[in-house]
C-alpha cells in the first residue's frame, strides 16, 4: 500500500476520535482491542493454518496479569501491561508445546480443553483471582482515565502491535509459517522446522493475545473469568471469519463490521441477537467463503488464495 | 490491501454517520423524559426470571407516568442486555451515560454484574439502583454512596429461613449449594445467623456442586450418608428443579428437613407438579395466599392487574413472580427518591436516599434505609404442599418485616472497614 | 490408615451406599452414551464434529414436554411421546444436513466445526422464541415414579429402565452396526470414504442417513432424560461439554469407545465428587487434555492421516 494511503489512514485516525461523540470512542477502542486479538488469532489461524478453539485462555492470562500486578504488586499499569503478554506467551508456551503437535479437529479440541482448565483455575482459585467476583476498579491512571485519552493509548499500542505482527508476517518466518500451511511435508523437505516453526506462531500469537486482554482489563475496569470461557474463545473465529481469514486486515474490517452490528442491533433486539449472530456465521460459512470483505471484492469470481 | 483499508474506512465512517445523525425530534412542548439505563440480562437462560421483571417495571413506569410523571417528566427506562457477562455490562452503562446521557443507572440480576456496575457508579460518579441481583455486598462490604439497592439482599431471606430453622428441633444441618459468589454468600448467612441463635446445631456435611450441574447424584448418595437432620440448599432455578427430582425418590426429604428459600417460587413449583418438595420451608412471593391477600388487602388487585398486563403482552406465564414485583417496586422507588429530591440532581438524591424514606406497597411496607441505601421489604416464610389436584403451591405464609433481620447499621460499617482494609493491601 | 480413608470417605464401607451410587453413575453413562454416539458417528462417517448435538438433545427434552402436555393424559402416552420425540429431532436434523451440511463437506472440517457452532446460537433462541423462558419439566410416568430397595437402599425405578433400556440400545446399535448391510456401509464409510463412492454407493445419501440417526439418537438421549432433569435454556450447553469429553476419549467414530467412554465418564462424574470435591470440575478437562496428548485419537478411534 502506498504511503500516501498510509498517511490518510493515520490522519484519519487520529483526528476521528476527537470528532465523534464520546460513547464511540469508547466503541472505536473496542474495535481496537478486539482488531488486535482477532489479528492475533489470525496468525494462527490464517497464515499457520492451525484454528484454536481456546484462544481466550491467552487473552485471559493477560488480563489476570495486568491486573493482578497492579492489585497484588502494586505496580504502575503501564508497566503491568506491558508485562501482560509475556505471561500469556508462557502460557501459550507451555500449552502449545502439547496443542501443536496434533493437528485439525484434535488441535481445536486440545486447545479448548487447555481453554476450559485455564477458566476452571480462575473460577476456582478465589484467594488469587478473586473467583466469580473478578478484579474490580481496575482504572487506568489519571491521564489515561477519560474515553478519549484511553482510545489514543490503545489506537497507539495496539497500532504499534499490528505493525508488529505485520512484519512477522512478512519476514521470511512468515513465508515458512505459510509454507507450512500449505504443506507441512515439503516444508520439512525443504528443511522447515515445522514443529518448531508452529510452536513459535502459537507462542505470538498468545502473546498478542494476551496484550489485548491487558488493554481491555483497563478498558473495562474489570476482569472476570468467563474472560476464558468458551464464548470468548469464538469471538475471534467470528470476526476473522466476517472479515475474511485470507488477509492480513481482514480481522480489523471484521472488527469494525461485528462490532457496529453488535452495538447497534444487540442492542435493539438482545433476544434476537443470538440467532442473528448464528445466521450470519452460517450464512458467511455457506455462501461466502472469503467474508463479508469478499462480498465487497467479487469483481472477478476467482477463487483467490492468500497473499 | 487498498480493499482493507476502504472497507475499515467505511465502517468508521458509518459508525460516525450512526452516532452523529440527530436523533429523532421531538415536539418542544413535550417534557424531557427522566431517562434511567437499565441493563439486565434478557438473552438466554436468565430471561425467566428477567422478563416478569421487565413487565413489572413497564407497569409502574406506565402507572407513574399516567400519574403525571415524576417531577412532571415521564419516566422512561432505556434497556440494555448484558448477556450476564460484567464486562458488557459496564459497557452499556458507559453507552447509556456518554451517548443516552441518561439520570441514572438501574439494573443487574447476576451478582457479579450488579458489583462491576457499582464499581463502575462510584468511578463515573452516576447513581446506580441495583434491582434484582442478590449479593450483600453491594450495598454492604462493597457500598458506596453511588450505589442503592432497591430489593431485598440475600442476608434478610436467609435469615428468616434460619429463623425458621432453628425453632426446629434439628441439631445437624447439611449443606448443598451452587459453587460460586451468591452460594457460598447464602450459606455463610444462613449458618453464622442459625449459630447464633441456636448454638448447638452442627454443620455435618457441606457440598458445592458447580453452578448449574445436572446430575447430583453423588451429592445425594453423600447426603444420605451424612445423618443430617436438616438440609439448606440455596441451589435454584433449573438445577433446584433438578437437584428435588433427582433427590425425591431416594428418599431424601423423608430423611432430612429441606430449607430452601428459592424452591417457593411458581418458577420451580410449576415444573415440578407432583414431584415437588412437600414440606420444604421456603421463602416465597405467594401472591395467591389468602392469608397474605387478608393482611394486605391491595395485593388481590395488583395480582389481578399485573396478569393481564403480562397476557396482554404476550407473557406465556403471566402470573405476578417475585420478580415482577422487585421490577414494579424498582420503578416506584427510583420514582420517589427524585421526587423527594425535587430534582434530577445525583448528589440531591444521594442527599434523599442516605436519609432513607418509606413506602407502600400492595405486599406491604419497603423500608428503604439511609446508611446503606438498602431496601427493607417484607419477607415471607411458607411450607410447600400439594393441593387437591396435585399442584404445588406454598401455604402457612408467615410474614418478617425485612429491617428485623437485616444487618444493622453498625454491622454495615464493621463490613466495609474490613473489606477496605483487604483492598489496601 | 484405615482410619484415616474411612473418615475422609464415610461412604466407602457402606457396601449398599456404594452400589447404589455406582448404578447411578451407569444411568448417567446411558444419557452420555446416547448423545455421545450419535456424535461420534456423525464424525466417523462425515468426519464433520456436529457441536449443534447438544442442541439436539435439548430440543428432543423440550418436543417430550410438549408431547406429554398435549397428548391424552394417559400412562401410555409417556411411551408415546418417548417415541416420537426423537424422530422430531431426526426431522430437524436432516433438514440441517440436506439444506446446509451439504454445501459445506468438501469444505475445510473447522469451517464446518464453525456451521455447527452457528447453529447453536441459532437453535437456541428459537427454542426461547417457540416455548419461552420459563423451566419445564416432564413427570416420571407414574409406574416409575417412585423407588425400589436395593439393598435396602431406595433407588429410583426411572433410572432402571434407563438401566434396563441400556443394553437394549447397546445391542440394537450393535445390530445395526454389525449386522445389516447398512450398519457394514456406515463402517466402511468411517474407514474410506472416497473407496466407497467409488465402489457406487450414494454417499450423499448415506450422510443425509446417518446425520438423521446420529440425531435421533441426541433427540431420544434428550427424551429419555427429562423427567430426570429440569427441561431449560442452557441444556445443551452443559450436555454438549460433557459429550465432548466422552467422544474424545473414546475415540471419534468408534461406537465401542462412546459406550466405554461414557461408562467411564459417567461413573467418575459420580464418584468424582465424592472422592476429588475440589477438582472434580477440573478432572474430566484434564483428563481430556491427558488423552488428546497421549493419544489422540481416543481410547477406541483410529489415528488421523
Amino acid at each position: 500500500m502506498t504511503s500516501v494511503r498510509w498517511l490518510v489512514a493515520l490522519v484519519v485516525l487520529l483526528v476521528l476520535p476527537l470528532l465523534l461523540p464520546s460513547f464511540l470512542v469508547v466503541v472505536m477502542t473496542e474495535i481496537a482491542i478486539v482488531a488486535l486479538f482477532a489479528t492475533a488469532f489470525n496468525l494462527l489461524m490464517g497464515f499457520g493454518g492451525m484454528v484454536s478453539f481456546g484462544h481466550a485462555a491467552y487473552f485471559a492470562l493477560g488480563a489476570y496479569a495486568a491486573a493482578l500486578l497492579v492489585k497484588q504488586a502494586a505496580w504502575p499499569m503501564p508497566l503491568a501491561l506491558a508485562a501482560s503478554p509475556f505471561v500469556a506467551a508462557a502460557g501459550a508456551l507451555f500449552f502449545g508445546f502439547f496443542i501443536v503437535r496434533l493437528t485439525h479437529t484434535y488441535f481445536a479440541m486440545l486447545s479448548l480443553a487447555f481453554a476450559q482448565i485455564v477458566f476452571t483455575v480462575v473460577f476456582k482459585w478465589k484467594s488469587l483471582t478473586g473467583g466469580d467476583d473478578g478484579i474490580l476498579n481496575l482504572w487506568p491512571p489519571p491521564a489515561l482515565k477519560s474515553p478519549l485519552a484511553y482510545c489514543y493509548f490503545t489506537f497507539a499500542v495496539a497500532g504499534l502491535a499490528m505493525l508488529a505482527l505485520r512484519a512477522i508476517v512478512d519476514s521470511p518466518f512468515g513465508y515458512a509459517l505459510r509454507a507450512i500451511r500449505e504443506n507441512p511435508r515439503r516444508a520439512r523437505f525443504i528443511g522447515v522446522n515445522v514443529r518448531r516453526h508452529q510452536l513459535f506462531a502459537f507462542v505470538l500469537s498468545g502473546f498478542f493475545s494476551g496484550l489485548a486482554g491487558g488493554l481491555f482489563a483497563f478498558f473495562n475496569g474489570s476482569v472476570f473469568p468467563d474472560f476464558a470461557y468458551l464464548n470468548k474463545s469464538f469471538e475471534p473465529l467470528v470476526v476473522v471469519l466476517l472479515g475474511g481469514v485470507q488477509s492480513f486486515f481482514g480481522p480489523l474490517a471484521g472488527a469494525v463490521g461485528f462490532k457496529v452490528l453488535e452495538t447497534f442491533i444487540a442492542r435493539q433486539w438482545p433476544v434476537y441477537w443470538p440467532l442473528f449472530l448464528g445466521s450470519a456465521v452460517v450464512l458467511v460459512v455457506v455462501a461466502l467463503p472469503q467474508g463479508f470483505v469478499g462480498l465487497l471484492q467479487r469483481r472477478s469470481w476467482r477463487i483467490r488464495t492468500a497473499r | 490491501m487498498r480493499l482493507r483499508l476502504r472497507s475499515t474506512l467505511a465502517g468508521f465512517g458509518v459508525v460516525a454517520l450512526l452516532g452523529v445523525l440527530p436523533g429523532p425530534d421531538r415536539a418542544a412542548a413535550q417534557p424531557k423524559p427522566i431517562k434511567i439505563g437499565e441493563i439486565n440480562s434478557y438473552s438466554g437462560v436468565a430471561t425467566v426470571y428477567t422478563f416478569p421483571y421487565k413487565e413489572g417495571l413497564a407497569m409502574a413506569t406506565k402507572e407513574i407516568n399516567d400519574a403525571g410523571g415524576v417531577l412532571g417528566r415521564p419516566l422512561e427506562f432505556l434497556h440494555r442486555d448484558d448477556k450476564l457477562k460484567p464486562d458488557e455490562a459496564v459497557k452499556a452503562a458507559r453507552e447509556l451515560t456518554l451517548q443516552d446521557k441518561v439520570d441514572f443507572l438501574a439494573g443487574c440480576i447476576s451478582s457479579s454484574v450488579g458489583l462491576a456496575l457499582s464499581a463502575y457508579a462510584k468511578d463515573a460518579k452516576v447513581l446506580y439502583f441495583a434491582t434484582h441481583c442478590q449479593t450483600s455486598r453491594l450495598t454492604w462490604d462493597d457500598g458506596h454512596r453511588y450505589v442503592a439497592h432497591t430489593t431485598n439482599n440475600v442476608n434478610q431471606y436467609v435469615r428468616v429461613a434460619a429463623k425458621k430453622a432453628a425453632t426446629l428441633p434439628i441439631k445437624k444441618w447439611a449443606n448443598i449449594s451452587p459453587d460460586y459468589e451468591y452460594g457460598h454468600n447464602m450459606w455463610e448467612e444462613f449458618s453464622t445467623y442459625l449459630k447464633k441463635l441456636k448454638p448447638d446445631v452442627e454443620f455435618v456435611q457441606l457440598n458445592w456442586p458447580k453452578l448449574g450441574e445436572t446430575d447430583h447424584s453423588s451429592y445425594i448418595t453423600a447426603l444420605l450418608q451424612s445423618g443430617a437432620e436438616g438440609l439448606f440448599s440455596s441451589v435454584w432455578g433449573a438445577q433446584s428443579i433438578a437437584f428435588v427430582k433427582q433427590a425425591r425418590p431416594f428418599g431424601l426429604f423423608e430423611k432430612m428437613r429441606f430449607v430452601a428459600p428459592s424452591v417457593g417460587n411458581p418458577d420451580e413449583l410449576d415444573p415440578l407438579g407432583k414431584e415437588a418438595p412437600v414440606g420444604a420451608i421456603a421463602t416465597p412471593f405467594a401472591w395467591y395466599d389468602a392469608g397474605l391477600h387478608k393482611r394486605h388487602p391491595k395485593l388481590e388487585a395488583w395480582t389481578k392487574k399485573y396478569t393481564e398486563w403480562a397476557t396482554a403482552k404476550g407473557l406465556k406465564d403471566p402470573q405476578p413472580k417475585l420478580g415482577a414485583s422487585w421490577g414494579y417496586a424498582s420503578a416506584y422507588i427510583i420514582a420517589e427518591a427524585i421526587k423527594r429530591a425535587k430534582s434530577t440532581d445525583t448528589e440531591k438524591v444521594i442527599g434523599v436516599l442516605s436519609e432513607g424514606f418509606e413506602m407502600d406497597f400492595p405486599w406491604g411496607k419497603v423500608v428503604m434505609r439511609g446508611c446503606d441505601q438498602q431496601a427493607l421489604p417484607p419477607q415471607w416464610l411458607g411450607v410447600v404442599k400439594l393441593d387437591a389436584q396435585g399442584k404445588p403451591f406454598a401455604t402457612d405464609i408467615e410474614e418478617v418485616q425485612g429491617k428485623e433481620v437485616a444487618r444493622s447499621c453498625e454491622e454495615v460499617k464493621d463490613l466495609r472497614a474490613a473489606a477496605a482494609a483487604k483492598q489496601k493491601k | 490408615m484405615l482410619d484415616a480413608v474411612t473418615s475422609l470417605f464415610p461412604w466407602i464401607t457402606n457396601g449398599p451406599l456404594i452400589v447404589v451410587q455406582v448404578m447411578s453413575g451407569l444411568s448417567v453413562a446411558m444419557f452420555l452414551f446416547l448423545v455421545s454416539v450419535g456424535m461420534s458417528l456423525i464424525f466417523g462417517v462425515t468426519r464433520i464434529v456436529n457441536l449443534a448435538h447438544g442442541s439436539f438433545y435439548m430440543v428432543g427434552a423440550y418436543l417430550m414436554v410438549t408431547l406429554v402436555e398435549t397428548l391424552p393424559q394417559h400412562a401410555a402416552m409417556f411411551w408415546v411421546a418417548l417415541l416420537l420425540a426423537p424422530l422430531g429431532v431426526g426431522l430437524l436434523g436432516g433438514i440441517i444436513e440436506v439444506t446446509l451440511l451439504r454445501r459445506i463437506y468438501h469444505r475445510e472440517p473447522l469451517l464446518q466445526l464453525i456451521l455447527t457452532f452457528g447453529l447453536i446460537l441459532v437453535i437456541g433462541t428459537l427454542v426461547l422464541i417457540v416455548w419461552g423462558p420459563d423451566n419445564k419439566s416432564v413427570a416420571r410416568p407414574d409406574a416409575l415414579a417412585g423407588s425400589v430397595r436395593i439393598f435396602g437402599q431406595p433407588f429410583p425405578s426411572y433410572y432402571l429402565l434407563v438401566l434396563g433400556l441400556a443394553p437394549v440400545v447397546a445391542i440394537a446399535l450393535w445390530i445395526v452396526f454389525y449386522r445389516t448391510r447398512w450398519g457394514m456401509l456406515i463402517r466402511a464409510a468411517t474407514v474410506d470414504r472416497e473407496m466407497l463412492g467409488a465402489l457406487g454407493v450414494d454417499v450423499a445419501t448415506l450422510y443425509t442417513q446417518v446425520f438423521i440417526f446420529g440425531s435421533w439418537l441426541a433427540g431420544l438421549g434428550g427424551a429419555l432424560s427429562a423427567p430426570t432433569v429440569a427441561v431449560a435454556l442452557g441444556m445443551d450447553g452443559d450436555v454438549l461439554t460433557t459429550a465432548f469429553v466422552v467422544v474424545v476419549i473414546g475415540g471419534l467414530g468408534s461406537f465401542a469407545g462412546s459406550f466405554i467412554s461414557a461408562l467411564l465418564v459417567g461413573e467418575l462424574q459420580s464418584f468424582g465428587i465424592l472422592v476429588f470435591p475440589a477438582v472434580s470440575i477440573v478432572l474430566l478437562f484434564a483428563i481430556m487434555a491427558v488423552v488428546l496428548i497421549v493419544r489422540p485419537w481416543g481410547l477406541l478411534g483410529r489415528p488421523e492421516e
